[in-house]
This record gives C-alpha cells, structure tokens and sequence, in this order.
C-alpha cells in the first residue's frame, strides 16, 4: 500500500478499465437513457421522471415483482434447507460420500436453458405419464397453471442450486473444530441439541454467504423462466427479468424498460444489503 | 530486481495496449463493393448462402456477406445492437409499419427496381410510405388447418366439402367420434403457449375483414371492434374442446413434431412454413399425406385462406451510394433473374411475391394450394403487423391462455383487448 508507483497503477489500470467499461458506463449510460424516450434507435427526449412514474403504476411490473418475491422467499428456504441436509449428509461418516458430493454438484453445471427444458419435459411428459399411471389428477397439466408453474420453477431452482450451496456448508462444516464437538459429546448433548447449539451456530458465515447467492440469483432469474414456461399461462409466472426483457425487446420501450431496470436493480440491492447486515450481525466470533 | 521491474511494466504495458486494440473493430481494405446483409429467416441460411456465391461468381466486383440471426424478437434486438455498433448492415428486414416508421431514417427507396414493379398488388401496402416504397416482399406465406388426408379418407370425409363453419364442426365431430379406430389422441392440437398462434394469426382471420384487409387501415386505427368476434370464439373454442389438453401449455414443437408429424391428430392451426418440419420426419408423409384448409370465418367469407408478407428487405441510406445501388442490383436479380427466380421457388421453397412465376414448379402441398387459393383471390388479408406493438402476444395471447383455464371469460378477453387497443394507441 505504501508505494503507489507507476507500475502499480499500470497494473490496476487494466482491470479497472475493464471494470469502468463494462460495469460503471453501462451503469451511467442506462441511468441516462431511463430519463429519455430511447427506442433502442434514437435517443429521443429528455422526459425527467415519467418513466419512472408509469413503471410503479404498471399492474404488470408489479405482478412480476410480486411473483418474484414469493419465488425467491420459497426457494431461498428450501435451497439452504436441502443444501445444509446434502451437506450434513455427506460430511457424516457414510460410505461414498465424496461420490454423492459430485452427484449432488452436478446439476449446478448445466446450463440453466437446458435444464429448463429438461424439466419442462419432465413436468409436462413425466409427471403425467405418471400420474396417469397411479390415478393422480393432480400431477397433469403441470405448467398450465400459476400455481404448477411456480412450484415448478420452485423445484427447478432448488434442485439446480442446492449443490452450489451444499459445497459453502461443507466448507464450514468441517472448519468445525473437533475438540468442540467431542467436548459436546462429553457434556451428553443429543446429536439434536449438538446440531442446535454447537454446529449452527458456528456454521453462520455460511448462511450469509448462501442466502446472498440464492436471493440474488433467485431475483435475477431469467433463462430457467424462460424454457420452463415463459410466463404463461397469460404472463402470470413472469418474473422481473423477463417482464423487462419483454418491455425492451417486444414493445420496444427501451427507455421504460431501463427505467425498470434501474428500479429492480435499486429493489435488489437494497433486499441484500439488509439481509447481510442482520446475517452477520448473528455471525459468532471464535 | 531492476530486471523484474522493467519486465512487470512491460507486462502491464502490453495488457493494456491488447485491451485497447480489441475495442477498435478492424477496417477491411477492399476496392470491391462490399454488401454485408443482416437477415432473419433461418430456414432458407444455406440455399440463401449459395445463391448468394453464385451472384458473387457473375458480379466479381462485388462481395455479399450474410448474417442469419433467428427470428421473431430476438432479430430486432440484435438488428438494434447492430446499428448502435456502428457496424450497420447494407441490407436488413422490416416486418411492416411499424419498423418502416422506427427505421425511416435508415430505408433507401426501392420503387425505381424492377422487382418492386413485378411485386403482386398490394404486396407493397406495409412499407409504403409518402409514394415511396422502402421494402420488397420475401414472399407469400398462408395459414389454415393443415390436415391429415389418410385421416380424413378413412373417415369418410371429403376435405372439399368443408367450405364453412358447419360443415367444419361436422367433420371434427365425426373425426371425434371416431378417434379411436383412427388412431388419434385428439383431432385438433391447439398450441395456446404459442401467443403467436392465437393471439396473431388466428385473430388476423377475424380481425381482417374489419381493417379492409390492410394492414395501414389497421395500422392507422384508433380502436378495434370485434365484428367478427363471434366466429373467433367459435373456431377457438372448436379447437380447444377436440384438442389434446391441457392446451395452455400445448407448444409448437408438440404440436407440429410431435402430434400432427407422427399422425397422432388430424388437424393444426398452422401454415406452409411448418413443411420442413414435417418433411425432417416423415418426408413421404409431408409430400402426400397433408393439405390445408381454411379457417372460416361466420358471417364473412367462409372459404378464404389468410394470405400474406412475412417480412420485407430494406436498403440502407446510410450507406455509399454505390453500396445502395449494388444492393438494390442485388435483390433485382434475386426475385426477376431466370436463375433467381428457379431457386427462390424450387430451392427456397417460397411462394413467390413477385409476377412472372412458373407456379407449376412449386413442390410442396401446402404452398401449392395456398398458392392457388391466392390466384382465385380467396383470400385474406394480414394485418397484425398493424397491431399495437406487443397487443397481440403480449395481451390477446397471454389473456386466451387464461381463457384456455378457464380463468377468463370471453368477454372480458374482448373488453380488455379493446381497452388495451385504444390506450396504446392513445399514446
């Protein structure tokens, strides 16, 4: 820190150039457009505020927002529920452990567009050969409805990120010291009160890591709602991204949809920031 | 350490010179006329391509680059990105009014080409504007019920006596009630997840007649009304009740792959442009098994294919005017050239837009009889590229899934498509 000499800048220079024109001058230039009447062609006017006021009166801005905040609050519970149950199991003295740990990652490595159509494939055939099979009404016509669509992107979304998360707890996990633990046992806790008292606590940075990931990547998610089932039936599981995709590309509205953008990237941001602060704020220091 | 240093600096300095370099785009140095053409229809990329070498091969002076990006919305987008980038194309696709308004500072006129004259009447009504002409027609596309002819034979119905809504509903009855002995799981599969299907081309059946047929009139039109609007419900509801369910969620690849190709339902809602598909499949049965009907419309005309232009070529004006003149040369020689004209009929696969056509040569069933249809001038008109922007997917489409569920009443569907029509409009 204490030499900032020339080559030291030249050799930040790259990356923050990167940085500045990749991150910062879209920001700028997209926080410019969302005050004009941009259609992607011309510029158009200055108009101030109006987009911004049309997009907080828009019903279909606000489903979306809506139908993500519940998709996310579902799916942030049952990612870190069913990651922290994968790493709990392949952390405990079973056999081929480290194989289940690879099964359990290798969802995270397809691409979000294929698995999309890989479970669409599996909610409208599989499901329904099934159900037809054992006499169930209820597993037909999955993704033909609001509620089967969520539930389905719900599914999707756990059953891809799980493993992504599973592998933040085991990291934790085994940072657990031992001597802990065998104390634990030495005071006749159950393994229950051990997991409640002793592991939970001390795995806690890893909740504030994952909750980040799975809350950020649940509300900027667009390409899984976009092969599962492209916000039909009649765009009630359109999620923000793609309501802001729809606006800029299919009503060329670029302008509003910038406007949009800005409010959602505001919206995201703040959702996190609060979220952070309180999670490491119950975080225990050794 | 000295050593070190000097070598870490020129390090830093060459990261950053690369950096740099790969921003600024290479200029190519030709003498030649260079003509980059930015286009969507995927279908025809390779035959357009080879065309294209061959017009290279009689014309050495000049040099044609083709782009092919997919259609629909994702080929606005990347024309967009395209002009921001400074990398504008010479020749690019327009869909109809509305793009013909946004890239109006972008289009040369074309109405001094000779394909422009040879152009079917009224093919030039969409791009159109202030006596000049700013695009020249791809082609004709048509939609209907295409159907399975084995189906119907062994039912014992004849296709050409279906001419109206009643004789219509009596042939899907009877195909109904015999489905079983036939093979099918549904006689009709209706595609309610493609907003393009309903909301576009089915509404354009009924909403036509109301806007003359033109799309300017629809275009122009502060308000629609619906006259229609009863036959819309009847062939919908038709459709939907003998469909494979649950229709909502019913996509194209199911409905043209899956269900008609492999013979499992008599009828789709599609058009000519899904011959590829199936001939991909099942080759014989897409040259022999299938025809197409119309789609009546009660208390109009029952027996009138919905014919139209898909997309229109437009010339850039901001370009050379060599490069303009070259482009336009270009494209005269594509549609009115011996050559050009035996390959966009019998390579393309097109049904032409132009005069001076050998319509006996057009090999596939269904452009065939579409074709025919549009000489006897039974037809109708396409409109929906005068929709509003995105009323037709985004709302018509979106509203009839929920319709589809029963989540919506049809009236509400109208009111709403109404209400949606005038308020954009309004704008």
């Amino acid at each position: 820190m204490r030499t900032r000499s020339l080559s030291y800048w030249l050799f930040l220079g790259p990356a923050l150039l990167a940085l500045f024109l990749v991150v910062f001058l879209p920001l700028l230039l997209g926080t410019y457009y969302s005050f004009t009447t941009w259609n992607g062609i011309k510029t158009g006017e200055f108009v101030g505020f109006s987009n911004y006021i049309t997009a907080i009166q828009d019903q279909r801005f606000l489903n979306s927002l809506w139908f993500t905040t519940k998709f996310s609050i579902a799916s942030i519970i049952l990612i870190n529920f069913i990651g922290l149950s994968l790493a709990l199991i392949v952390t405990s003295y079973i056999k081929s452990s480290n194989l289940l740990r690879t099964v359990f990652f290798m969802p995270n490595l397809i691409g979000g567009l294929i698995l999309g159509f890989i479970w669409q494939f599996i909610f409208t055939k599989v499901f329904s050969s099934v159900g037809q099979m054992i006499g169930m009404e209820s597993l037909q016509g999955w993704l033909s409805t609001t509620d089967t669509g969520f539930w389905g992107l719900v599914i999707l979304m756990s059953w891809q990120m799980s493993g992504y998360v599973m592998v933040i707890y085991i990291a934790y996990l085994q940072g657990i010291s031992q001597e802990l633990i065998e104390a634990s046992h030495v005071d006749g806790a159950t393994p229950l009160q051990r997991f409640r008292y002793v592991i939970f606590p001390l795995v806690a940075p890893a909740f504030t890591v994952s909750m980040f990931l799975t809350l950020s990547n649940s509300f900027k998610l667009y390409d899984q709602n976009l092969s599962l089932t492209n916000g039909g039936p009649a765009n009630s599981t359109e999620m923000v991204a793609m309501e802001i995709y729809k606006t800029a590309f299919t009503t060329n509205a670029f302008a509003y949809a910038q406007a949009k953008a800005i409010i959602f990237f505001i919206v995201v941001a703040f959702i996190t920031l609060i979220q952070v602060y309180f999670n490491k704020r119950r975080e225990v220091q050794l | 350490m000295k050593l070190k240093k000097s070598l870490g600096f020129l390090a830093s300095v060459v990261l950053t010179g690369g950096l740099l370099a790969a921003c600024s785009s290479g200029e190519s140095s030709e003498d030649d006329v260079s003509i980059d053409v930015f286009q969507f229809k995927v279908e025809f990329k390779d035959q357009f391509e080879d065309l294209a070498e061959t017009y290279e091969e009689e014309n050495p002076g000049v040099d044609i680059n083709i782009t092919t990006v997919g259609g629909g919305e994702d080929y606005g987008a990347a024309l967009r990105s395209k002009f921001a980038s400074g990398n504008e194309p010479a020749i690019y696709n327009i869909g109809g009014p509305q793009d013909v308004e946004d890239w109006l500072d972008s289009l040369a006129d074309l109405s001094d080409t000779s394909a422009a004259e040879a152009a079917l009447p009224g093919t030039l009504d969409g791009v159109t504007m202030d006596g000049n002409t700013l695009g020249l027609p791809y082609n004709q596309e048509g939609y209907g019920f295409i159907y399975n002819k084995r189906v119907f034979e062994e039912a014992g119905i004849d296709p050409t006596s279906i001419t109206d809504y009643s004789s219509l509903e009596a042939a899907v009855e009877e195909l109904d009630s015999k489905k079983d002995e036939l093979g099918l799981e549904a006689v009709f599969a209706l595609p309610g997840k493609e907003t393009w299907v309903t909301g576009l081309h089915l509404s354009n059946t009924f909403l036509a007649p109301e806007f003359n047929h033109n799309v300017l009139d629809a275009y122009d039109s502060d308000s629609v009304e619906f006259t229609y609007g009863e036959g819309f419900q009847k062939v919908l509801d038709l459709q939907n009740e003998y469909s494979v369910q649950p229709t909502a969620s019913l996509d194209y690849s199911q409905q043209v792959e899956e269900l008609f190709s492999l013979e499992r339902v008599a009828m789709i809602q599609q058009g000519n442009w899904v011959y590829g598909s199936i001939e991909g499949i099942d080759a014989d049965f897409a040259k022999n098994g299938i025809d197409v009907l119309p789609i009546p419309v009660e208390g109009y005309e029952e027996n009138a294919m919905p014919v139209g232009i898909p997309m229109y070529w437009g010339v850039n004006s901001n370009k050379d005017e060599e490069v303009i003149e070259a482009s336009k040369d270009f494209l005269d020689w594509l549609y009115t050239s011996d050559i050009g004209k035996q390959v966009v009929v019998e390579d393309f696969n097109f049904i032409p837009a132009y005069e001076g056509y050998d319509a006996s040569k057009i090999a596939d069933p269904l452009s065939k009889t579409i074709y025919e249809y549009s000489e006897n001038d039974q037809t109708i008109g396409w409109v929906f590229m005068g929709y509003p922007t995105g009323w037709g997917e985004d709302e018509l489409g979106a509203n009839i899934q929920a319709y589809l569920n029963g989540d919506m009443s049809w009236d509400d569907i109208i009111n709403s498509a109404k209400e949606a029509w005038k308020s954009s409009r309004a704008d």
